[in-house]
């Protein structure tokens, strides 16, 4: 082997080396690999990805997150995407992830947002809730992009003209008039009533001088207001509206100890009235007896011939008292032995 | 009574063995260059003859090519970036000359430029080296000797070829890249994170792949091509002048029939994503 062909399998082997790190590296940093693990990763279920390819950014409140690593088609109509993101990003506390159109140029992205964050969009919404799963699989969908707006656009086109159309048949020459004397009346209507705003607007200046002296009326009175205030303020500071709450705490107590005692009375009244009105009841009885002409006091009032009798006999006794008084010695004898 | 025939049936009788010769000529090469393949594959098996040389061969047809790749690529991507942006202008966001540039070089211009630059060195530097050893009948006595000249002259320049073929071009690729970088930021006021974001955002492996495997391609067809070339040569000084020639445009023509057969196996019917 000569010195030539030595020095030749070295030039070779190391342009092949250096151009083969090189181009890997460069492959490695133009795809942003992930060689340190500083990603994570993301599952996402859709129905469909729309125009979503691998290498799409991931975005999170507008800030590139990461990207998507996979697009595969899964179980029962699904589409399960990867997305990579940086283990440092803080997902919102719903999260849900939107595939959408970044620009008019074919470019797509992911967009993870808060569930409560999503377009008022029901269809949307629908397809959210129906890819909701219980695991840690996102659910994704498919906002329209430009070209179904397009195309809903170019629907709605059509059915302005068909209104503008339907429109135009409507307003014939006929109706051209109608319209024209329409506007003139309106011209008319409207110059009676520039008349009778301008007399209007005279008795507002009336009312407004009127209005202007109620208001003095009440810069005077909040004056007043001011100046009591201002009294009341004077007043507290010495002191006296303190004595005063002072003194209606006492006379408060007082109160309260007066109402203490009337309730003590009320309550003995009741008792007495009980007792009283167990005595009018014992009352109405022997009443009723007496009434009745039952027993002694019953006969004594019912019975006038002892009434007569009783009071012939008190007359008896003021005689015998009196000749008692003046004959004591008829009556009485006093002996010693 | 006279059975010569008629001057007009001459005439097509003459046109129909013009078109048979045409086309027997036209199948003949295509037989030729196909036993001429199988031949060099069968002789890749007699490693003994043609690794010592391999070395050499590719120092000279790839290493010493590396000044022509990084020529080429290096004002490609200046022209490009500056064609993307007068093509484009405000109709698109600046960061799509990134991918502009990024795409047509790594898919397309740097393979195929840098093979058809190539096609001009490797392919006349080894039709003129066999046609020499050829006339001179330096061949005639390696044959002569036992000495197969598939294996020892035409494989180690085919497989050389077919190896730094893909190393010249991705060197094209990352300086046509880094050209049309610098040409954005100096003469098109777009900022490295603009451009990097259109090189990144329809960036697959995919494409460096395509762009490798079809140079290495074009390498072994301009190495086949010139060493068939090389080997036929007839006629002295003046004949090995005409085999280099017939193997560069020969070269270059497989080369873009090469490009639209990968293209068609590749790239139909397949999307960026």
């Amino acid at each position: 082997m000569t010195t030539s062909r030595r020095a030749s399998d070295f030039v070779v082997g190391a342009t092949v080396l250096v151009v083969t790190i090189v181009v890997i590296g460069t492959v490695l940093w133009l795809k942003q690999a992930d060689l340190r693990g500083k990603t994570r990763h993301i599952v996402v279920r859709s129905r469909d990805v729309g125009g979503v390819a691998l290498g799409n950014p991931v975005v999170i409140r507008g800030v590139r997150s990461g990207q998507i690593e996979s697009i595969a088609l899964g179980e029962r109509g699904w589409v399960v995407l990867t997305l990579g993101i940086d283990r440092g990003t803080t997902l919102p506390s719903d999260p849900v992830v939107l595939l959408a159109a970044s620009s008019l140029f074919g470019e797509w992205q992911a967009t993870i947002t808060d569930a409560t964050g999503l377009p008022a969009d029901r269809e949307l919404r629908a397809a959210i809730s129906e890819s909701r799963t219980t695991g840690d699989t996102l659910a994704g969908a498919v906002l329209p992009d430009i070209a179904q707006l397009t195309t809903l656009a170019g629907r709605i086109a059509g059915d302005v003209a068909q209104v503008a159309d339907r429109v135009q048949v409507a307003f014939d020459d006929q109706a051209a008039r109608e319209l024209r004397e329409s506007l003139r009346n309106f011209s008319r209507l409207s110059t009676q009533l520039a008349t009778t705003v301008e007399r209007q607007s005279k008795n507002l200046d009336h009312i407004s001088s009127d209005v202007q002296l109620g208001l003095k009326s009440i810069n005077a009175a909040a004056a007043n207001l001011n100046a009591f205030s201002s009294r009341v303020d004077s007043a507290t500071s010495r002191g006296e509206l303190q004595v005063i709450v002072a003194n209606s705490q006492t006379a408060a107590k007082e109160l309260l100890a007066a109402t203490s005692r009337l309730r003590d009375v009320v309550d003995g009244l009741d008792r007495t009235e009980g007792r009283l009105a167990s005595a009018v009841s014992r009352a109405d009885s022997v009443f009723n007896k007496v009434n009745a002409g039952r027993g002694t006091l019953g006969l004594m009032v019912n019975d006038p011939a002892l009434y007569q009798q009783s009071d012939s006999l008190v007359r008896e006794l003021r005689v015998l008292i009196a000749d008692v008084k003046k004959n004591p010695k008829r009556y009485f004898t006093v002996r010693v032995f | 009574m006279s059975l010569a025939p008629t001057p007009s049936a001459n005439s097509v009788h003459r046109r129909i063995s013009a078109v048979g010769r045409i086309t027997r000529s036209f199948f003949g090469q295509i037989g030729a260059g196909t036993r001429f393949v199988v031949a060099t594959i069968r002789a890749m098996r007699d490693t003994k003859d043609w690794i010592p040389e391999f070395s050499t061969h590719a120092r000279i047809l790839g290493v010493e090519s590396l000044p022509i790749g990084i020529f080429i690529a290096l004002f490609t991507g200046i022209v490009l970036a500056l064609l993307a942006s007068y093509s484009v202008g405000n109709l698109v966001p600046p960061y799509f000359v990134g991918t502009l540039v990024q795409k047509t070089i790594t898919l397309e211009l740097a393979p195929v430029l840098t093979g058809l630059a190539l096609a001009g060195r490797v392919g006349a530097n080894i039709a003129a080296e066999l046609g020499t050893m050829r006339v001179t009948e330096q061949i005639d006595a390696l044959e002569t000797l036992t000495f197969d000249p598939m294996s020892h002259l035409v494989v180690p320049r085919v497989l050389a070829s077919t190896l730094m073929f893909p190393v010249v071009v991705a060197v094209a690729m990352l300086v046509g890249l880094l050209s049309g970088w610098v040409a954005s930021l100096v003469l098109l006021d777009i900022t490295t994170p603009q451009f990097l974001k259109g090189v990144r955002i329809f960036f697959t492996d995919f494409d460096v792949r395509y762009g490798l495997v079809k140079s290495a391609s074009f390498g072994a067809a301009v190495a086949l091509i010139g060493c068939r070339a090389g080997l036929n040569t007839q006629g002295g000084a003046q004949g090995v002048g005409r085999g280099a020639t017939r193997a560069v445009v020969i070269s270059a023509v497989m080369i873009l029939v090469l490009d639209a057969f990968w293209a068609l196996v590749w790239l139909s019917g397949r999307t960026i994503r």
